[in-house]
């Protein structure tokens, strides 16, 4: 009978992330000017169909046959991950007020399947990221009001680029090895990411500079302090970042500049950079060589990635049904092969619905940069949907081998106390942009303009 | 700023390309690529049994059973006759186990058949597999086999469809786990399917390839004529004909015919390295070909630089040229095609458990190897090799067969005898490859025409 339920729960999900991305785009089609349905309507339901998939997979976690058949601690999870929705659901509308509902309604949704994936895999880590959460949220709160208190925080550029190179050479002297990368600092109990901050910090350095008119010396200089960091983390193994600061770095400039020719040039130096990599570095060659071909060594190189492929194909689009399948034979699920574990059991149409719902969060986010008429605040945002999109693109296409693997966290997704907290402060920080814009009419001249100005350039 | 703005909706544009890429990839993954990733020997789901389904069938052509599921037993009726084929379950698996592990696993309905299960207790079962082997002709192909090492395969020319797989030794899959520790570390490595992953010299089989490498390559071949003496030195080899029997003056046909080495070795110096390997590369040498079942790579290793005795060992199928029973049956068949060689396939199609039947496979053309021409070319030497040369042993009453020998030199012991062929010549309905390890000369011709007898006689 619980076999029955498990089975019908596969169809079950699949129906709530469908719907969740309808309501979706009833509420963007309303913004359009067509109309497929009332928008608050859209949003209430999919803040319930949040609630219904955390207590719908909540409920498989907790089965246990016996007398109670539900075991208590799982329950007590699923109550607190329940608290911290609701909470959160409340505390965004009041704090955020005019922030771009889908933003936090698809956060939300990741975040929670992110509690429901660690039950599964290793529960003990749930709460941690809980808790991680939770504290993000909180200080997520902070941020209108911080911001406010300085209000020309756009002045200290080089504040926050010599911050930056010195929490990255901070862990060259005193960090920690974990997984291979040499980029771990150890505070106390806490060991955390210096280069999950310094992504913050190097957002704010660029737009403060781009701010003003890009010249030469901006752009020599920018150009070098960036190449230093890129660098410093590719000395550390840490690609995946190295590759998301890089990438970052490039879109904020071709945003500011709109020159293509400078964006193409700077992909062209790029691609000698990781060619000259690839000779100079093994392990640069070892991530190349378990891409290029996984199953001629699959106990050695290829071994994470092969896993990761058995997970995704056995069990095909639906999925071995929650608690089903064999996750934990792939290396470091919880953290870089989450998405694998959850294609593996909550199929691989789930999957593609989660790149959708990052597809619209890029949307989003790509809305609020345009929209906004002052450049620092557009730079910003556009900063954060450029970090995001492309770290949510290394790591989910390194995991489906389209791309070599770099081990980056799914952002809202993936364990880890620094990633979660960041990830979460640099969406407070979006929707910030959003509010602040909104509220000084700085992005609208009228409210027509407002619904009429994605996708229809007649007026450019 | 309009620029700007521009400038950021390229940019979610290329966002938006790249997460499309991740769904195309996923998609690929789950529809093209699952069947061979997921029945990777490494998968550990693989090992996964699910109590609750009882696994379906693996049946014959004529809906015989050759593996069914009894409570937690897995039964082999045929045993050691279709061992190879079916493979083995208990101690991981191997053959169609492996190969449709999901669909033998997997129940059609399962909603259905669960709801079933709990209000009638009739059994959730997984799909049975139906295969294109036809066990009347396997069982002949044992029979003769007998406990000759070697290996015979038959398959239709006009689909690529496998009529028969024997291997000798083989073993019996009701008690692998049982006899695991004798099998393993068995000298005779009953466990490897000897049709499609063992290697051998193909020896003078391989001089059909030699031949068709001429007919396109070297414009002079119908004129070309060599005075057998039995023997010939080349460079620091002497190439002998078999038992140094001296053929006198002989073309091409004669030399198909009687299986003349030293004609074969002139010739190969006058087509070239490159040219032998590159007709041979399109037959699928140096290249994985498309089967479901583990199967070995065949190679021909010949260099543009490659020394004189090189070439000349490799035109008579040996040196370091190697190939499987399977991969020769395919030469044979593609040939008997008028040169369009299809993709090998054992499994005709899935049954439900209502008898519904689903994917029946659709034979696929791989590549058009030779021209029409040269297959009727070639066919008709290969007649007068059974008519009236060495591999008179094949003839069947009534029914014309074109064939070609091969006694092959190997490190192993005494020679390897081959034949490939197929019938009737002008109509070919059935192609054949038997090969019998260090045997006496021509011992597999007989073998050949008994199995393509039995063979005629059912599908004519």
């Amino acid at each position: 009978m619980f076999d029955l339920m498990i089975l019908f729960s596969r169809y079950l999900f699949l129906f709530y992330i469908v719907l969740f991305l309808w309501e979706a785009i009833v509420y963007i089609a309303y913004e359009q000017g067509g109309y497929l349905g009332s928008p608050s309507r859209a949003v209430s339901i999919q803040k319930g169909l949040i609630i219904w998939i955390h207590v719908t997979a909540f409920l498989i976690l907790a089965y246990e046959p016996g007398a109670f058949f539900f075991n208590f601690k799982t329950l007590a999870v699923a109550l607190a991950g329940l608290l911290f929705l609701l909470l959160s659901m409340v505390l965004l509308d009041k704090f955020y007020y005019e922030g771009c509902p889908l933003i936090w309604t698809g956060m939300l949704f990741l975040l929670d399947i992110s509690l429901i994936m660690l039950q599964r895999l290793k529960p003990e880590l749930a709460v941690r990221q809980l808790i991680w959460m939770a504290l993000g949220i909180v200080m997520m709160l902070f941020i209108p009001f911080v911001l406010r208190l300085i209000p020309r925080f756009e002045v200290f550029e080089y504040v926050y680029i010599i911050f930056s190179y010195a929490l990255i050479l901070s862990t060259l002297l005193f960090g920690t090895s974990k997984y291979g990368s040499v980029n771990w600092l150890k505070i106390g109990p806490v060991t955390f990411q210096p280069s999950e901050i310094v992504k913050f910090l190097f957002i704010f350095y660029l737009a403060s500079v781009f701010r003003k008119r890009v010249e030469l010396k901006e752009l020599l200089i920018t150009g070098t302090l960036s190449a230093g960091i890129v660098l410093l983390l590719v000395l550390q193994k840490d690609l995946g970042s190295a590759l998301i600061f890089f990438m970052t770095y490039m879109v904020m400039l071709y945003i500011s500049t709109s020159n293509e020719i400078l964006f193409f040039a700077g992909m062209g130096a790029a691609s000698v950079a990781a060619t000259l990599a690839y000779h100079l570095f093994s392990h640069v060659r070892v991530r190349v060589a378990a891409w290029k071909n996984p199953w001629s060594d699959i106990d050695g190189g290829g071994y994470q990635i092969v896993n990761s492929l058995f997970a995704i194909t056995t069990w095909g689009l639906l999925g071995s049904g929650l608690t089903k399948g064999m996750p934990n034979s792939i290396p470091v699920v919880e953290s870089d092969f989450i998405f694998a574990a959850i294609c593996e059991e909550m199929g691989v149409l789930f999957g593609m619905g989660i790149v959708c719902l990052y597809i619209m969060l890029f949307f989003r986010g790509i809305l609020v940069v345009i929209r906004c008429q002052r450049r620092y605040y557009s730079l910003l945002a556009a900063g954060v949907v450029t970090m995001f999109a492309f770290q949510a693109f290394l790591i989910i296409g390194g995991v489906i081998k389209l791309i070599p693997l770099t081990g980056v966290t799914l952002p809202f997704v993936s364990y880890g106390g620094s990633s979660v907290l960041v990830s979460i402060m640099m969406i407070g920080l979006l929707q910030w942009v959003n509010v602040y814009c909104e509220q000084h009419e700085l992005g609208y001249q009228n409210t027509e303009q407002r619904y009429t100005e994605w996708g229809d350039n007649s007026h450019e | 700023m309009n620029n700007m703005k521009r400038s950021a909706q390229r940019i979610f544009w290329l966002i938006t390309l790249m997460f499309f890429l991740l769904l195309a990839t996923m998609a690929k993954l789950t529809f093209f690529d699952r069947q061979e990733i997921s029945s990777n020997a490494y998968n550990p789901r693989l090992n996964y049994v699910d109590n609750s389904v009882k696994r379906g069938n693996i049946r014959d052509s004529n809906g015989d059973i050759l593996a069914e599921s009894t409570g937690n037993d897995r039964k082999y009726l045929r045993s050691r006759m279709a061992a190879h084929i079916t493979g083995y379950s208990s101690k991981g698996k191997t053959g169609v186990e492996a190969a449709e592990n999901f669909e033998l696993q997997t129940p059609h309905n399962e909603v259905l058949q669960r709801i079933q299960h709990i209000f009638s207790g009739t059994p959730v079962q997984g799909n049975d597999v139906v295969l294109t082997v036809d066990m009347d002709i396997q069982s002949v192909a044992g029979n003769v086999l007998g406990n000759k090492k070697g290996a015979i395969v038959v398959m239709e020319p006009s689909t690529g469809r496998i009529v028969a797989l024997q291997a000798y030794p083989d073993f019996d899959p009701n008690t692998v786990a049982e006899n695991w520790e004798m099998l393993r570390q068995d000298e005779n490595s009953s466990l490897v399917n000897r049709a499609t992953q063992g290697l051998y010299p193909p020896g003078s089989t391989f001089k059909v390839i030699t031949a068709l490498a001429a007919m396109e390559s070297y414009s002079d071949w119908e004129r070309f004529t060599y005075e057998c003496t039995g023997q010939a030195v080349f460079e620091n080899k002497v190439i002998h004909c078999y038992n140094n029997r001296v053929h006198g003056m002989v073309d091409m046909k004669k030399a198909i015919a009687t299986s003349c080495n030293c004609y074969f070795a002139e010739l190969a110096k006058r087509i070239g390295a490159e040219n032998i390997r590159k007709k041979a590369e399109d037959f699928y040498f140096n290249e994985n070909y498309p089967f479901v079942l583990t199967h070995s790579m065949s190679q021909v290793v010949l260099q543009k630089k490659s020394e004189e005795n090189e070439i000349v060992e490799t035109s008579i199928g040996q040196g370091k040229t190697l190939a499987t029973p399977l991969h020769m049956a395919m030469v044979a068949a593609t040939i008997a095609n008028n040169g369009m060689m299809m993709k090998p396939y054992i499994v005709d199609h899935i049954q439900y458990y209502n008898g519904d039947v689903s994917k029946t496979t659709v034979p696929e053309k791989l590549k058009q190897v030779i021209s029409v021409e040269e297959s009727d070319i070639i066919t008709d030497m290969m007649i007068s090799c059974v008519t009236e040369g060495t591999g008179t042993a094949a003839q069947i009453y009534g029914i014309e067969v074109a064939g070609k020998t091969g006694t092959a030199e190997n490190a192993t012991g005494s020679d390897h005898s081959w034949f490939i062929g197929f019938a009737p010549a002008h109509d070919p309905q059935i192609a054949i490859c038997v090969m019998i390890e260090n045997a006496n000369e021509g011992s597999a011709v007989p073998i050949a025409g008994k199995v393509l007898q039995a063979a005629l006689e059912k599908y004519q």
